[in-house]
């Protein structure tokens, strides 16, 4: 009987592994190959360089920003995203307390839950129009408008908060913050109901305030889903290629002003279709490929707590 | 050390128009281990829980000693909580655990340490302190939850079922020792449980709720001795109390083949709401087997009620006999206990009699108790 199940199995795999393979691994090795070569994209000839691309890599200075870039959002999206994230969840789910009742959300929680959860279900197109407006360099923004409003601003020197070399990342972080952190929210609202009520009662009772509550409680019962939120948002800090060329300055896939807001995968981008140095660029896709690797392992490693059993 | 005093007391939860807990009156005392107990639902942990401040008071007032802490957050109350599920931080040790409130007073960390490795001697958890709960065993997190408890030296301890998730046995051993050490702590205790066997051993007084009313506040004697009403008679004792609705006749109640007697004035209350009938409780340990000797009403058949047995059960000690016998026209169940040694066999007739002075008479319309 054993021997008949194989065919079963494999005639339910055979398509989707073999599509897996086509359109994922086959072009993880193509990509591999070119990186050896100067290939320019259009023509079909090439020639073999070697390791070439990889050692100019090292010493190109646009690459070498754009890495210190996303090392930055590695670092800082994650932290503050996780934490406000982890913040309103409690206020939600066991921030409520100071009377008597128990534990509970502050007033109308279940309604915030829903509004924190809108700016997921936007796409980056519509974030990116959305931000446009309001980080506006004129008192048409909306960030300007209100600065010049209660008089913080001279309307006739505003911020140019995508145009100004020292704001411009800072400001893609925030949209990235902004967007994201309904998410994890909903993420960690769903693990906080999984505690037992009783444990924050408990905590409650031995006097335990909001942030020692938060701090000695939550948290270290919430690790396995920070853990997993780490590694997503490590990711996604890798990435930032939509925002980047939307938003920002700066000839072909944006970046600008002079590279301020210079991520991996525009730079790759610019790399592949406009300067036409496509072989340049697998080097460097084969670069981010590995980086995004080490980073979630790490990431993954770095938390590793011992397992919570209720 | 300090009194607990519900005045009372009401809880309606939001969108509920029947109150969870009805205006409960019950004083404790200082030192005094107070059970409270009931069938589910009948508001015993909610009332626990207000005195805790995990569930608000809507109306009436809550006192520990001289203190109103009705509207008082948990922590300014000075009492601590043993949980059903024990609710220990799963990610501290069992030191971390029972140090936890000490440790948020700001307690220093010696004295935290002392205090701690004391509750652990006179909880047997010396050797545990440096585990996490989930190495341990259900008794040993227990003794956990008991010593997180006894740690913060509360004014009160509350606890909400605390045995309800240990296996038989080591209910009934661990009973004893909650019970030991409240005497031996001397501090106040409110405990809820829905067993009775536990309330009647555990409690200095039981208090039986149901439906969120207060039935009887009293000792585990009085309330097996003296119930005050129809459910608390049928609720204490294991097995319960046989209830059985008879015709009311002169100087007593018809009770099979014998006349019951029953006081006086017990009778005329119950003939002056109207009642044709009352309702007797006789326990179960309180039947005696007819010899012949009784009194009966008619001469030809034995003294007392005909039960046929329908199943024993042996405890070796003694034996329950669950039968059916026909009382005034309608057939009732019927249990009686028996001597271990002289077990009667399925499809047996008993003839029994209620022991002398071991009959409880209750109003069969209002459920209270008439007999004194």
């Amino acid at each position: 009987m054993r021997h008949r199940r194989y065919p079963f199995i494999v005639g339910f795999l055979i398509v989707p592994v073999a599509l897996y393979a086509v359109l994922v691994i086959w072009p993880y090795i193509q990509t591999f190959g070119y990186s050896l070569t100067d290939w320019s994209g259009e023509s079909q000839t090439m020639h073999f360089i070697g390791l070439k691309n990889y050692t100019a890599l090292l010493s190109d200075h646009v690459f070498l920003t754009a890495l210190e870039h996303n090392g930055l959002l590695l670092v800082f999206l994650p932290v503050i995203t996780i934490l406000l994230a982890l913040f309103f969840a409690f206020m939600l789910n066991v921030g409520g307390q100071g009377r008597t009742g128990g534990v509970q959300g502050v007033a109308g929680a279940a309604f915030y839950k829903v509004v924190f959860f809108f700016p997921q279900v936007l796409s980056v197109a519509i974030l990116a129009v959305l931000f446009e407006a309001v980080y506006r360099s004129d008192a048409g923004g909306l960030l300007n408008g209100v600065l010049v409003k209660i008089g913080l601003e001279n309307s006739q020197n505003p911020i140019e908060w995508l145009n100004d070399p020292g704001t411009v990342l800072w400001c893609l972080l925030a949209i990235m913050v902004w967007q994201g952190v309904g998410f994890y929210l909903v993420l960690f609202s769903a693990a906080m109901q999984s505690i037992p009520k009783e444990i924050f009662e408990a905590a409650l009772l031995d006097g335990a305030g909001r942030a020692q509550t938060f701090f000695k409680v939550t948290m270290p019962l919430l690790w396995d889903s920070v853990q997993t939120a780490w590694v997503y948002l490590a990711i996604a800090a890798m990435d930032f290629f939509a925002l980047v060329s939307t938003l920002t300055p700066g000839t072909a896939y944006g970046g600008g002003p002079d590279y301020h807001s210079e991520v991996l995968s525009t730079y790759l981008m610019r790399n592949f279709l406009y300067f036409g140095k496509s072989g340049y660029a697998c080097a460097m896709g084969v670069v981010i490929l590995f980086l995004t690797l080490i980073v979630s392992v790490l990431a993954l490693r770095a938390t590793r707590r011992e397992r919570i059993e209720f | 050390m300090a009194t607990v005093t519900f005045d009372q007391a009401t809880r309606i939860y939001p969108g509920g128009d029947r109150p969870a807990v009805d205006k409960l009156n019950i004083d404790i005392a200082d030192g005094e281990f107070l059970v409270l107990v009931g069938p589910s639902g009948c508001g015993k942990s909610t009332s626990l829980r207000m005195l805790a401040g995990l569930e608000d008071v809507n109306d009436g007032a809550i006192r520990i000693g001289d203190r109103d802490v009705t509207h008082l957050p948990p922590k300014d109350r000075d009492i601590a909580m043993v949980f059903q599920n024990y609710a220990l931080y799963p990610h501290m040790t069992v030191a971390d655990n029972m140090g936890f409130a000490l440790k948020i007073a700001g307690v220093n960390k010696a004295e935290i340490r002392q205090r701690v490795e004391e509750a652990a001697k006179i909880l047997d958890l010396t050797e545990y302190l440096s585990r996490k709960p989930k190495a341990l065993s259900g008794g040993q997190r227990q003794r956990v939850a008991m010593g997180r408890a006894i740690v913060r030296e509360p004014q009160v301890f509350l606890m909400d079922e605390p045995l309800s998730n240990l296996d038989a046995k080591l209910r009934v051993q661990t009973r004893t020792q909650i019970a030991s050490l409240q005497r031996r702590l001397g501090t106040t205790t409110v405990y809820v449980t829905h067993d009775q066997v536990e309330a009647m051993t555990m409690g200095d007084r039981v208090a039986v709720l149901k439906d969120g009313l207060l039935q009887q506040v009293d000792s585990p004697r009085n309330m097996y001795d003296r119930p005050a009403n129809l459910f608390v008679a049928g609720f204490i004792g294991s097995p319960a109390m046989n209830l059985v609705e008879v015709p009311i006749t002169d100087g007593g109640v018809t009770f099979g083949n014998s006349v019951v007697p029953v006081n006086r004035e017990a009778l005329k209350a119950a003939s002056d709401s109207g009642d044709k009938t009352v309702t007797v409780g006789v326990r179960p340990e309180h039947f005696e087997i007819a010899d012949g000797e009784a009194k009966s009403v008619s001469k030809d058949a034995p003294a007392g009620v005909a039960v046929t047995v329908n199943v024993v059960e042996e405890l070796g000690a003694d034996g329950y006999v669950y039968g059916s016998a026909e009382v005034a026209g309608s057939q009732v169940d019927i249990v009686v206990r028996v001597g271990g040694r002289s077990v009667p066999l399925k499809g047996d007739v008993l003839h029994v009699v209620p022991r002398g002075g071991e009959t409880h008479v209750f109003s069969t319309s209002t459920g209270e108790r008439l007999s004194d």
